[in-house]
């Protein structure tokens, strides 16, 4: 092929090559994995030779409280997510669609919170529910999800990129803000109630810290703090490929969801941005 | 009830009870707000009020006005702190940014290759701050991790990055990229996907080459994504934490210590509260700074 | 949505557990989690590790004492952060696994209780620790914890090695007995052997920097911490410290870039003479030393840190179970703790089996203890393992600062004096601001 039909399809190569780096640690993980923890202690280089073994996954499920981790860590996730969603879209629609007093300052307020970072709030959020004696519960672990401003931008300015004269036409027709919200704008938004169901739900899949400190019964330990616990001291030597199994294991079914919704974050993000 | 006439452009209701309506607005954004208000406000304030005591988790010394700041500027390792988290949003917005627009341009088809390498550079994004520390760990293990295996492979003596104090930081900026691509990447191609087909065709009729397109009709076009994601990744990588804990300690030599592992550090370890409360709404104030002026640049070129 | 909401509703409500009538102790503690090999296991003589030998000690316990049930929050090491949390939000443990260096944090907050009372009605006394445990609890006259172990570094040794470096008589491992012979063995060893004569853990680590630190400071006589709220780094002692283990690295006479399983493999695979690592690998290289064929078939002995300065100490820290105060704890959940106490005061040897120290004096006497392998050679720890002034807080991010400036001055990248007074800076900024 000629040089400028080689220089055109550069950019394909390099991202191709691109991919495969990104990818390579990801397949190191799952080869490790698969490996004897005695193995891997002996000589770090067992993992190209050709033994493999699925004891450790069989250790990470035989234990039968990762179940219950799982349990917990969808019962936040999902509580978080349709808590976002609800509260974000009504409010998106607020901030987007309706004249109240105080509107504009209110949302810059909240664009502000975008800016605060989790340690300035952590200790507060702490005592906050100790002082509620809500520590343990699945509310305390929930809750500050919830107030995550990305979701109220992401939906303000889904509603703003929506035309103001389906509104009107129904407003005209005497339905209430609530109706044209519920019935009109937001079957429009389902693109975008994907993408923030997907972000938010993965954000909350993997939170460490606010667990950490305040679900410290083992009941209500989440998949992230439950695994974090089941490393030995020195896990990563005398348990490697363990470790690893619980990498995949923890995150396998985020992909999953990944990859079923996929093809909505890409069609859903389209609207948000780009104005 | 009357049958609206021609000249009533009005709803029915609207003389009756305009200032209930205001209030039956606000009902929409409340039940958010409240949220917001016990979540964020109220604990920032709280925080705030901590900044100005001596204190530790288990209850409160006295007050100390603002000598927790005035220690703050004084403290070498805090300095330090503040210049490892600028030099690493240094190191990886500009990065995530060129990246991710450039994947997204070679990527925003639709054929079926290209939502196979989408999804591979999504995939990294949806792992907790655990898991990527770990795989990145043994990946920079500088006898048998991947790197060295590469380097080895290529004739080269492998390198201790995490070890040494000057490539430190660029590894985890790496492995940092490595994890993040993901938002970016689909940011830009949602915007992509947003241009004008009309806008491509009339750069089509004006002949103009690729490269012209590129930076006459496409980039000018999604601006405003571009921004978007330069704020948004601006704040996320000023609120590095994660990674330096699990892969370096925040060494070598104070090397990889971010605000917020300073933070962590003062509050949690040290038991000095105040000093940390005091350390976040410093960094509140970095962030606030560094993406606001980032919104204001872009005013002024766009304007 | 609304189906989300009833499904997570019929969760929460089918995890209510139906009433339990036994008393339950609430435990908090790390060593890691394995259930799925030691789940059911109460058999000890059949246990190994860490993990191991505490989970079957707790089922045994749970099997002896049936009106006990033992709820275990199982933390990723050490546990601080959670510990902190939950005694902040008015949750305490019953008992809880803490590092002897941590117990003054706690202790000095009023959060924990004093044991002696307790710990006499089941016919345990003070006396019967050995001494290094006891100096790990006793603080102002009581004792806040029960020790279950005392832990050190130690010089874990390749004899196959050291016999080709000519540093072998009858069978032991000739050891220097100050700096200027180390590095003259070293330097043989790496003579006669082409290899380096330590294996150092000294990626992404600073605590064994800190522990060779204190432990060479102690040796000298003199204290790295003028009072509990005064650290004191700028002696000469504290350079001569640095300046041991500075001279190996510059004669490269040490491993470099090894983290923790670098290390431990490299060792194993015969990398070098000596690793320096704690009383809890004593196990796993006799088992690799056993194996034939491997790096360690020539032989491994293992020793305290040599003397090489005048005094014979070493550093040493120790778990222990501590009781966090709780005015809500019933006399019945009290004896119920008391009692899993005394179960483990009295399985001492079985929880060192895992290569750390027996905290009870009784269990170093008896041959059982003596015959586990290399054992003998550690039993003088008892005596020397000394921890740091017992009022001294912050150990932990202490012993962070110092390991981190102790590694950057070993490496050359500050030189020992400005690495010292860095140290001495950071540290008493942590103790001006306690």
């Amino acid at each position: 092929m000629s040089a400028r039909q080689a220089l055109a399809k550069l950019p394909v190569a390099l991202v191709a090559l691109g991919a495969a780096l990104m990818a390579a640690p990801l397949l190191w993980v799952v080869a490790l994995s698969l490996k004897s923890n005695e193995a891997l202690m002996a000589d770090p280089n067992a993992v190209f030779d050709r033994h493999f073994t699925l004891a450790n996954y069989r250790a990470i499920v035989g234990d039968g409280q990762v179940f219950g981790w799982i349990l917990n860590s969808l019962i936040v996730s999902l509580g978080m997510t349709a808590g976002v969603l609800v509260l974000s879209s009504l409010a998106g629609y607020g901030f987007a669609r309706l004249k109240f007093p105080g509107r504009n300052a209110l949302f810059v307020v909240v664009l502000l919170g975008l800016a605060v970072p989790e340690q300035a709030v952590i200790i507060g959020r702490h005592q906050m529910f100790a002082w509620a004696a809500l520590h343990n519960t699945y509310f305390a672990l929930i809750m500050p999800g919830m107030a995550a401003p990305f979701g109220v931008f992401l939906m303000t300015q889904f509603f703003r990129a929506i035309p103001a004269d389906l509104d009107e036409a129904a407003l005209l027709d005497g339905a209430s803000h609530f109706t044209v919200f519920w019935r009109v704008l937001l079957p429009l938004t389902i693109p975008a109630q994907a993408t923030l169901g997907i972000f938010t739900f993965l954000s909350g899949w993997n939170e460490y810290w606010w667990p950490l400190i305040s679900a410290t019964r083992k009941d209500m330990f989440t998949l992230t703090v439950g695994i974090a616990s089941q490393q030995m001291n020195f896990a990563q030597t005398e348990g490697l490929g363990f470790l690893m199994a619980q990498a995949v294991f923890a995150g396998l079914p985020i992909l999953v969801v990944y990859l079923f919704f996929q093809k909505y974050i890409v069609q859903a993000v389209a609207g948000a941005a780009g104005r | 009830m009357h049958a609206p006439a021609a000249s009533d452009q009005q709803h029915p209701d609207a003389v009756r009870r305009p200032r209930a309506r205001s209030l039956t607005q606000l009902w929409f954004v409340i039940p958010y707000l409240v949220v917001f208000f016990a979540m964020i406000v109220v604990p920032l304030g709280m925080g705030l009020w901590l900044s100005t005591t001596k204190s530790d988790l288990f209850g409160i010394e006295g007050q100390v006005g603002l000598a927790n700041y005035s220690r703050l500027l004084r403290d070498p390792e805090f300095r330090q702190a503040m210049g490892n988290t600028f030099y690493f949003v240094l190191l990886t917005v500009p990065a995530l940014t060129l990246i991710g627009l450039g994947l997204a341009l070679v990527l925003n088809r639709p054929a079926r290759w290209a939502a196979v390498l989408r999804t591979v550079f999504f995939a990294s994004t949806v792992l907790s701050v655990t898991v990527v520390t770990l795989v990145w760990r043994i990946v920079f293990l500088p006898q048998g991790g991947l790197v060295a295996v590469i380097l080895r492979g290529l004739g080269l003596t492998p390198i201790a990055f995490l070890d040494n104090a000057a490539l430190a930081m660029p590894a985890i900026a790496i492995t940092t990229i490595w994890w993040c691509i993901g938002l970016p990447m689909v940011l830009f191609l949602a915007a992509l996907q947003q241009v004008p087909h009309d806008l491509y065709e009339a750069a089509a009729l004006d002949k103009a080459s690729r490269w012209r397109t590129l930076t006459h009709v496409t980039l000018p076009a999604i601006r405003g994504t571009a921004v978007l994601v330069i704020i948004i990744e601006v704040i996320l990588q000023f609120q590095l934490f994660g990674q330096p804990q699990l892969m370096t300690l925040g060494g070598p030599n104070n090397a990889t210590r971010p605000i917020v592992l300073f933070i962590y550090e003062a509050g949690w370890r040290q038991w000095d509260l105040g000093y940390a409360a005091a350390g976040a709404q410093v960094l509140f104030a970095l962030i606030v700074m560094a993406a606001l002026s980032q919104y204001f640049v872009a005013r002024k070129r766009g304007a | 949505m609304k189906r989300r909401v009833w499904f997570a509703l019929l969760f929460l409500l089918s995890s209510c557990a139906p009433h339990d009538q036994r008393t339950a102790v609430v435990i908090q503690r790390f060593f890691g989690a394995c259930e799925a090999d030691y789940g059911q296991q109460t058999d000890l003589a059949k246990a190994d590790g860490e993990c191991g030998i505490m989970t079957t000690m707790i089922n045994r316990f749970e099997a002896e004492n049936p009106d006990v049930r033992v709820s275990q929050n199982i933390v990723f090491w050490p546990g601080y952060d959670q510990l902190t949390a939950a005694l902040s939000s008015n949750n305490p443990p019953d008992l809880v696994t803490m590092h002897g260096s941590v117990i003054a944090d706690y202790q000095a907050r009023g959060l924990l209780d004093p044991l002696d009372a307790g710990l006499a009605a089941q016919g345990i006394q003070p006396s019967d620790f050995t001494a290094a445990a006891r100096r790990a609890v006793t603080l102002g006259g009581w004792t806040w914890g029960l020790p279950i172990d005392s832990w050190t570094t130690l010089w874990h040794v390749n004899l196959g090695l050291f016999r080709k470096a000519g540093l072998v008589r009858d069978g032991h491992p000739i050891m220097p007995h100050s700096p200027a012979e180390l590095l003259a063995q070293a330097r043989q060893f790496k003579a006669r052997t082409g290899k380096p004569y330590f294996v150092q853990i000294s990626a992404n680590e600073y605590a064994s920097f800190a522990r060779n630190f204190y432990t060479l400071i102690l040796q000298q006589g003199s204290q790295p911490f003028a009072s509990p709220t005064r650290a004191n780094f700028n002696t000469p002692q504290a350079a001569a410290a640095l300046q041991v283990f500075r001279d190996i690295f510059t004669a490269d006479l040490t491993t470099k870039n090894e983290d923790y399983s670098a290390a431990i493999a490299g060792f194993m695979a015969g990398e070098g003479g000596v690793v320096l690592v704690g009383t809890w690998m004593v196990s796993d290289f006799d088992a690799a030393a056993a194996k034939p064929g491997s790096a360690l078939s020539g032989g491994y002995a293992v020793v305290p840190f040599p003397q090489l300065f005048a005094r014979n100490v070493s550093w040493a820290d120790g778990h222990n179970w501590v009781m966090p105060a709780n005015p809500a704890r019933t006399a019945k959940q009290r004896n119920a703790a008391y009692r899993f106490l005394r179960f483990f005061a009295a399985h001492d040897y079985d929880w060192s089996r895992t290569g750390h120290l027996p905290a009870m004096r009784s269990v170093i006497q008896t041959p059982q203890w003596q015959s586990l392998p290399h054992r003998a050679e550690l039993a003088s720890l008892a005596v020397t393992g000394t921890p740091l002034p017992k009022g001294l807080r912050r150990q932990f991010p202490i012993e962070t600062i110092v390991g981190q400036e102790a590694a950057a001055a070993i490496s050359g990248a500050k030189p020992i004096s400005q690495a010292l007074a860095d140290m001495d800076r950071r540290v008493n900024a942590i103790l001006n601001n306690l």
